[in-house]
């Protein structure tokens, strides 16, 4: 937070076994994380995604006090939800977290050049750490919710789904445009797999 | 059908059509208007002395056409609800009907149509799909030919409820066809039409032969086809028992029909594959299983409701794989065949699902929503200060922006999906988006670059799309040179021009800017804004002096690992091969004029804090 003087940034670079550990070093990634601004605290781990990966992470967040924390690991799209809500359970804000992908989009695409993909997960995990601190608290928005449905279209689809809301006890409109409902359901004459009137 | 219109928490709202949509999850306001019936819905007992007494007579939309019905009718008769309407346009105000319904006194012309605002939380979106018209494939003559038909219309002349009572007699002579050839996959998987399958019609056609063949043992029934596509439970069983009653099954799709117009029968000329060689058949009648096409008004509807379409028209799936039921506008599910031809079981489940999808919000107190939203700096936007602007509200895809000259621009974040195109469009960097600010952003960019930033390639990438591609290249472990360096944001709506100008002024040897594919966006029209924006940047660029094969611009899946690979490839290669002196001379001669557009940047909150970082 710029107007906060006080940035306390964590750094994890994990093995991911041997998918990163294979390829560069993950301590070298760490030491060099730790030498970037407003980082207290790097480290790296076999598996931060574990259970006892996630629990260093929280102890760590009490212990150094950390107010942000950057995993650098695998893909956003894979575990940005589980390392949020590792550090929502220590008492972080989620959206203080910031995850660098150095798996995908690094060790697992240049495997012939080590060298270059260590400078590589250095500068991901850089630009992590840049990121983050920038990083807000965020909450979540609440929006009340109308308990009621519209479905759009009497056809066999609209019918089931006006049904099974209605079964839920959930009032539902269901919106035809046509006369009567039904859809092309209602024209057909004997409807496969049953052979059976489609009425 | 029945137990829809008897359910207590069923509303059913027939003959209205849904003309605004406002709101969003769990609050959505809907403007619905019920056409006039001209008939009292409260006081018709659907009794029909009415339709006999009506002298005029139409063609039967219902009975495709094959029977007419009069200007006051019911669709058919199961129809729900069971109550007459006036067909206005053909009406000619007789007031026979008036005084055929008599005492009842259910028939009022000074209806008018009735608008009403409903509030519900979620929508669910059944509008269903419609037959291609064959008629544009002039090759099979329908239209011309009175005895080809389509399967539709063989399905109401084979219903014991239809035109003929269920007796099949073909058009021309209403004599019984004994020889009967179906067609597959007309508008279908077809070029000229539409690439896709329909994926019901080799089930209806099977069905419809086998029905026939059960009737009529004697029958001659031929079946051309391209595949056989009878993929669901139960269904291969099916085309077998087809195959062993006899119906006679030739692979090839017909070229010719001609009509023989004496006796009204056909000749089809086709390409028998399996005995590679050309045949005549001639046939007493001849239906087209035709495709199945997204609604006239699917775009009419995909504007409403604000969600999009696939490529072959109907609407779009929120993921095809993990999300096949939601829209991509939350609270607006998708069911049945509007989604992509569907057969009933298939509907069924769809709707059920959608159903549910819709109940785990409905069920909910409140709804949380990720607050990755755009965010309006009062102070900096120029409406606030009495001038004309709202660009934002013109590039949101959502509706979710508010502009009122006199006052800031104000952001619905509840409407708001975060793509964070307005941030990237408004010209006096007024607007920003929570978790992607432009100080977050640019100082990933500056810690990208802080050393030898020539030997890099700056890849702006969006979340759902080219970030994805760029994991999956990962996983399929395609290797590529490691100068490429990634931003993620989540839509490329969001790549700012300055982001570009920026990373060459810090002297980046090569930016691509990446995202989805048009039809792909996660946020309807977020990746046209973009396409729009990098058309013109490249253009500038070029004028600026900086070499045009330095800046590029990708759509790629996230299915396309393969693609974005070979994208960073090439761009390593140019990048190869300038001279870096060189390189660095054209950035020394661009930079002044870089920093003059970009001048104005520092003014963003914490974005001159961003870029005073000095790396070691
Ligand atoms: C010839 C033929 C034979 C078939 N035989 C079989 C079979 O034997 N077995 C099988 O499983 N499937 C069969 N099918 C497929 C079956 O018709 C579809 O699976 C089914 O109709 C899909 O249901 P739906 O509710 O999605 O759409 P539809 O049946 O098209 O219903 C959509 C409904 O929405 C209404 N609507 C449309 N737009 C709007 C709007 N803007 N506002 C309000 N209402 C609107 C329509 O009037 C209609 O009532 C056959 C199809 C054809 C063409
Ligand atoms: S289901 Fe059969 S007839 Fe229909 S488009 Fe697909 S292959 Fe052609």
């Amino acid at each position: 937070m710029s107007e906060n003087g006080d940035l306390r940034i964590g750094v994890y670079v994990c093995h991911c076994g041997s998918n990163i550990a294979g390829v560069i070093d993950p301590k070298a990634v760490a030491e060099y994380a730790a030498t970037l601004p407003d980082v207290v605290w790097a480290t790296d781990q076999l598996y931060t995604c574990s259970d006892p990966g996630q629990r260093q992470i929280q102890e760590d967040i009490k212990k150094y006090h950390l107010n942000r924390v950057v995993v650098a690991a695998c893909s956003v799209r894979l575990h940005e939800p589980t390392f949020r809500a590792c550090v929502a359970n220590a008492g972080l804000n989620p959206f203080l977290f910031e995850m660098a992908n150095i798996r995908e989009q690094d060790t697992w695409v240049h495997s012939h050049e080590p060298e270059a993909a260590l400078q590589k997960a250095k500068d991901i995990v850089a630009a992590a750490v840049a990121k983050a601190r920038f990083l807000t608290p965020l909450d979540m928005i609440e929006v009340p919710v109308t308990k009621a449905a519209m479905v759009i279209g009497g056809g066999i689809a609209g019918i089931s789904a006006a049904l099974d809301l209605a079964d839920m006890g959930i009032k539902t409109y269901l919106v035809e445009k046509e006369p009567s409902i039904g859809g092309r359901m209602a024209q057909l004459n004997k409807t496969f797999p049953t052979m059976d009137c489609s009425i | 059908m029945v137990d829809a219109a008897r359910h207590p928490n069923i509303e059913l709202l027939t003959y209205t059509e849904v003309k605004r949509v406002e709101g969003f999850i769990g609050n959505f306001k809907v403007l619905v208007e019920e056409k006039p019936r001209y008939v009292l819905m409260d006081r018709c007992n659907g009794c029909g002395a009415c339709a006999p007494v009506c002298p005029i007579e139409v063609p039967n939309e219902f009975e495709e056409g094959l029977a007419p019905r009069k200007a006051i009718y019911i669709p058919h008769s199961q129809a729900v609800p069971l109550r007459y309407v006036i067909d206005i346009d053909h009406c000619i105000k007789c007031y026979k009907c008036v005084d055929a319904c008599g005492k009842l006194d259910a028939i009022d012309f000074s209806q008018q149509p009735k608008q009403r605002w409903l509030d519900v939380g979620s929508i669910i979106v059944a509008t269903g799909f419609d037959s291609f018209d064959p008629s544009e494939l002039t090759e099979y003559g329908y239209g011309r030919y009175d005895n080809v038909i389509t399967t539709l219309e063989l399905e109401r002349i084979n219903n014991s409820a239809g035109p003929t009572a269920g007796q099949i007699i073909r058009p021309s002579d209403k004599k019984f066809p004994k020889k009967v050839a179906f067609i597959q996959c007309v508008g279908s998987r077809d070029e000229r039409f539409n690439l896709y399958c329909s994926g019901f019609c080799c089930m209806y056609t099977i069905k419809n032969a086998v029905q026939w063949k059960l009737t009529y043992p004697d029958a001659d029934i031929t079946i051309f086809y391209m595949d056989i596509r009878t993929p669901s439970k139960g269904y291969e069983e099916f085309y077998r028992w087809a195959r062993e009653m006899g119906i006679r099954f030739i692979q090839g799709r017909p070229a010719l029909i001609t009509e023989d117009p004496h006796t009204g029968n056909l000749f089809i000329q086709a390409e028998d594959v399996g005995l590679g060689q050309l045949i005549e058949l001639e046939s007493e009648l001849v239906v087209l299983s035709t495709a199945a096409v997204p609604r006239a008004d699917t775009e009419q509807m995909s504007s409403i409701l604000n969600i999009s379409r696939s490529p072959g028209g109907f609407f779009m799936e929120y993921h095809p794989k993990l999300r096949p039921v939601d829209s991509p506008t939350d609270g607006v599910f998708l069911a049945g065949a509007a989604q992509g031809p569907k057969d009933i079981p298939a509907s069924v489940a769809q709707g059920s699902g959608a159903a549910a999808r819709a109940a785990r919000i409905l069920n909910a107190e409140r709804w949380e929503i990720e607050p990755i939203v755009a965010h309006v700096w009062e102070d900096r936007c120029i409406s606030a200060q009495g001038k004309k602007c709202g660009i934002c509200a013109t590039k949101c895809p959502y509706n979710a922006i508010v502009v009122e000259q006199g006052k800031a621009a104000e952001v619905m974040p509840a409407k708001c999906h975060g793509c964070g195109g307005c941030v990237a469009e408004c010209p006096h960097n007024a607007i920003t988006q929570m978790h992607f600010t432009d100080a977050q952003i640019l100082a990933q960019l500056h810690a990208l670059l802080a050393k030898e930033p020539e030997k890099k390639i700056i890849a702006f990438m969006c979340h759902w799309c080219s970030y994805g591609g760029a994991d999956n290249a990962g996983t399929s472990h395609f290797e590529y040179p490691a100068s490429s360096r990634g931003i993620r944001v989540m839509c490329s709506a969001r790549q700012d021009q300055d982001f570009v100008y920026e990373a060459f002024r810090l002297g980046a040897g090569m930016v691509l800017v990446s995202g989805c594919h048009p039809q792909d966006c996660h946020y309807i029209t977020g990746q046209r804004v973009a396409a729009e924006r990098f058309e013109r940047l490249a253009k500038r660029l070029a004028e600026m002096g900086i070499s045009p094969q330095r800046f590029r611009v990708e759509w790629i899946s996230a299915a396309e690992g393969a693609k974005y690979a070979q994208v960073i490839r090439e761009m390593d290669e140019v990048l190869r091969s300038f001279d870096p002196q060189a390189l660095k001379e054209e950035n020394e001669r661009v930079r002044p004029e870089l920093e003059r557009r970009l001048r104005r940047l520092t003014e963003i909150p914490d974005v001159a804090k961003a870029l005073e970082q000095v790396y070691a």
